[in-house]
C-alpha cells in the first residue's frame, strides 16, 4: 500500500471535516504538534528500561488519546464530522491527575527549578512536555477564534488535557531519571 | 437526512460463511455473506477480510438493515487475494474484522458529488441503498462493460454520468456518457460552485480531483478513500 497520495503537493491537505486549507492553517499546526508530541511519546517508550510494562502501557493509552485530540483539532466546528469522534471530556483529565499522584508519591519533593534533561528517557520527557505546551498554546488561539457551542466545549476539554499532560510530563521525567538512578539536576542561580 | 455515525461502530473479528457469487463483468464479482448478529456497520464503512497471513479492505455493498453482507470484488489474476476468493467454494468459512473506515455520508447545503473509479463505487451503493438519494455520481471505468450498478445508479442518482477511459468511442451510445476520465468531465464539464467531494477508488485519480477541487472548486470539501 503506498503512503503518498500527492494531494497535499500544492500546500493544502484535508482536514478530518472535509475542507482543503493551507498546511500553514492555525488547526494544521495545532494537530501538528499534538502529531510531534505524539511521536515524542513514541521515542520515550522506546528508551524505558524493561520491566515498565505498566508505564508503558500507560504513556500509550495516553498517544491513543491524543489521536482523539488530534481529531477533534482536525475537524472544523459544526462540522456533522464531529458527531463520529470521541470526546476529550473531564475524566480523561482526571486520569492524568490520578497518574500524576502516582508517581509523585515515588518521588522527593521538589523545592527548585530543575534543569531538563538527565537519563535520555528523561530528556525526551522534557522535550515531549515543551511541545505539549506549544500544542496547548495553538488549541487556545483555536478557542479564541470559535465561537460555537459544542466546539468551544470539546476544545476547552482538549486544553484542559494538555495542561495535565504537560503536569503529567514533567513528573515522568522526574521518574524516569528516579528509574534510571539519576538524580534530578537543579538550577544553580 | 439522518447522518450515518461510525462511533459505535468498533473494529471486532467475526465469522462468516460465504452463500453466493456473482459475477458482474469479465473481472468482477459480488460476494454475498452471512451476517454475523452482532456486526454493526455504517454505511460506506468497509472490513478487513483475513485469510492465512493476508488481509484486505473491501468497502461493504450492502445497507445496515440487510441480513447479508456483500462485497465488490476485481480479481486480480496475478495477485494473492482476490483468486482465493474467486476460486472459494459456496459455504467455506472466512474471518474478517471490522468495521473501519470513516467514509460516511455527512449532509450538508452543498450539492453531493460522489467520484468512483472501477470498485471504487462499493461504498455509494451502499451509501444510496441506505436513502441517499440527492448527489451526482461520476463513475470512472474503462469500458461500457465495465459499467455494473448503472440500472440502480440510474435510479437514484440526481445525475449519474459514466466516464469511459479506454474506449471513449462507446460514450456516445450510453445515456449522459462521457468519453475520458472523471477528471477531465470535472474540468471541461462541471459547473462552478461549491461542492462535497467524496472520492473513492485509484490513488491517482484521487490526487487528480483534489488538486482539480483546490482550482477550480474552492471551499469545497474533500471526503476520500483509496482504494489500491
Amino acid at each position: 500500500m503506498k503512503i503518498y497520495t500527492g494531494g497535499g503537493d500544492c500546500g493544502k491537505t484535508s482536514l478530518f471535516s472535509g475542507e482543503r486549507v493551507n498546511k500553514s492553517d492555525l488547526r494544521v499546526e495545532a494537530y501538528g504538534d499534538v502529531d510531534e508530541l505524539n511521536s515524542l511519546l513514541g521515542a520515550l517508550v522506546a528508551f524505558l528500561p524493561s520491566g515498565q510494562a505498566t508505564l508503558s502501557g500507560e504513556i500509550q493509552r495516553i498517544q491513543s488519546d491524543l489521536l482523539h485530540v488530534g481529531a477533534w483539532l482536525a475537524v472544523t466546528p459544526g462540522s456533522p464530522a464531529s458527531s463520529e469522534l470521541q470526546s476529550i471530556t473531564q475524566d480523561h483529565s482526571k486520569g492524568l491527575e490520578t497518574a500524576i499522584d502516582q508517581l509523585e508519591q515515588e518521588l522527593p519533593a521538589l523545592k527548585d527549578f530543575l534543569l531538563p534533561g538527565g537519563h535520555v528517557s528523561a530528556a525526551w520527557a522534557h522535550v515531549a512536555r515543551a511541545v505539549c505546551r506549544r500544542a496547548e498554546r495553538h488549541v487556545v488561539r483555536l478557542l479564541a477564534g470559535t465561537d460555537e457551542d459544542e466546539a468551544s466545549l470539546q476544545l476547552q476539554g482538549v486544553i484542559m488535557y494538555l495542561n495535565r499532560l504537560s503536569d503529567y510530563l514533567f513528573v515522568l521525567a522526574r521518574y524516569c531519571n528516579k528509574i534510571q538512578g539519576q538524580s534530578d539536576r537543579l538550577w544553580r542561580k | 437526512m439522518k447522518q450515518f455515525n461510525t462511533e459505535k461502530t468498533a473494529a471486532k473479528s467475526y465469522s462468516t460463511k460465504l452463500l453466493a457469487r456473482r459475477w458482474l463483468t469479465e473481472k468482477i464479482f459480488e460476494l454475498e455473506l452471512t451476517r454475523p448478529s452482532s456486526f454493526q456497520f455504517a454505511p460506506g464503512q468497509r472490513i478487513r477480510f483475513c485469510h492465512e497471513t493476508m488481509q484486505r479492505d473491501y468497502s461493504l455493498l450492502t445497507t445496515p438493515s440487510d441480513s447479508t453482507l456483500a462485497l465488490c470484488v476485481f480479481n486480480v489474476e496475478k495477485g494473492q487475494f482476490s483468486p482465493v476468493l474467486t476460486a472459494a467454494e459456496i459455504g467455506r468459512k472466512f474471518s474478517f474484522t471490522g468495521p473501519y473506515g470513516y467514509f460516511t455520508y455527512r449532509p450538508s447545503e452543498r450539492p453531493a458529488v460522489f467520484v468512483a473509479t472501477g470498485t471504487g463505487i462499493a461504498p455509494f451503493l451502499s451509501i444510496s441503498r441506505s436513502g441517499v438519494t440527492e448527489f451526482t455520481l461520476l463513475h470512472g471505468v474503462r469500458t461500457a462493460a465495465d459499467l455494473h450498478y448503472q440500472d440502480f445508479f440510474r435510479r437514484t442518482a440526481r445525475l449519474y454520468v459514466p466516464c469511459l477511459s479506454a474506449s471513449p468511442d462507446q460514450a456516445g451510445a450510453i445515456e449522459n456518457g462521457f468519453g475520458g476520465r472523471v477528471t477531465r468531465y470535472l474540468k471541461a464539464y462541471f459547473p462552478p460552485g461549491t461542492y462535497d467531494f467524496y472520492l473513492c477508488g485509484r490513488q491517482e485519480m484521487i490526487r487528480d480531483v483534489t488538486l482539480l477541487v483546490d482550482e477550480q472548486f474552492p471551499g469545497s470539501l474533500v471526503y476520500t478513500e483509496t482504494f489500491y
